[in-house]
């Protein structure tokens, strides 16, 4: 997962890399998960969500559909 | 002990050890934290990466590649935060280490193809927005194939 300037420099690399692109995820969107990944990670009870927790996180954020659904493994 | 309590106990200290010096531990630092055999700590190593919770280094089981977020190598995602340097996985690790050490952090990254130096900062448990874009390359379901890669 890599930062980039705009979608410009992305469809930069995607070509150089002949890789299609994939979706991309704002910095608010992009710190939402990593609220929800790593808040408790120091902690005693921290884990990583299940699969059906990280659909729900994505949806709450926007992010919808097979590329974000863990299960999906043809995506 | 039970194995779900040792595993515990191992990833406490390995996060514990991370955010302290800002470099993930190997089996014997981990070992000596806790007074476990290390042996013991590296069968919970084993555990924890079948838990998706950490990457053994490929070739040396006693070392971590990746407690997420931190990184135990070097990367593009350096991130400055408690007066400490850390290392992040990919940009998203970089805001998380902020979130799991909720504190100020600075993320000193560059853009993905041309290299230009981009910015990520987290100011009292916000982050400082601006247009960048992540692009994540590999869907969900396969992250944990190659998580290096990812």
């Amino acid at each position: 997962m890599l930062l980039f300037r705009s979608e410009e420099t992305v469809d930069q690399w995607c070509a150089a890399h002949n890789i299609p692109r994939r979706p991309l995820v704002t910095l608010e969107q992009l710190w939402q998960l990593a609220v929800h990944w790593y808040a408790n990670r120091l902690t005693v009870e921290s884990r990583r969500p299940a699969p059906d927790e990280m659909v729900s996180i994505f949806a709450s954020l926007g992010l919808t559909g097979p590329f974000w659904d863990p299960k999906k493994v043809d995506s | 002990m039970a194995a779900d309590d040792l595993d515990t106990k191992v990833k406490l200290a390995i996060y514990e050890l991370t955010a302290k010096t800002g470099s993930i531990p190997n089996s014997s630092e981990v070992s000596r934290k806790i007074d476990l055999d290390e042996s013991e700590v590296l069968g919970a190593f084993g555990r924890l990466y079948k838990k998706r919770l950490l990457l053994p280094e490929p070739g040396d089981p006693t070392r971590i590649r990746m407690a997420p977020p931190f990184s135990g190598v070097p990367t593009k995602f350096p991130v400055e935060a408690n007066g400490k340097q850390y290392y992040a996985n990919c940009v998203w690790d970089a805001y998380g280490i902020a979130a799991a050490l909720h504190c100020d952090a600075i993320s000193r990254a560059s853009d993905g193809h041309i290299d230009e130096p981009l910015t990520l900062e987290v100011k009292n448990g916000q982050p400082i927005l601006k247009s960048y874009v992540a692009h994540f390359a590999v869907a969900a379901a396969h992250w944990w194939d190659d998580l290096i890669f990812t």
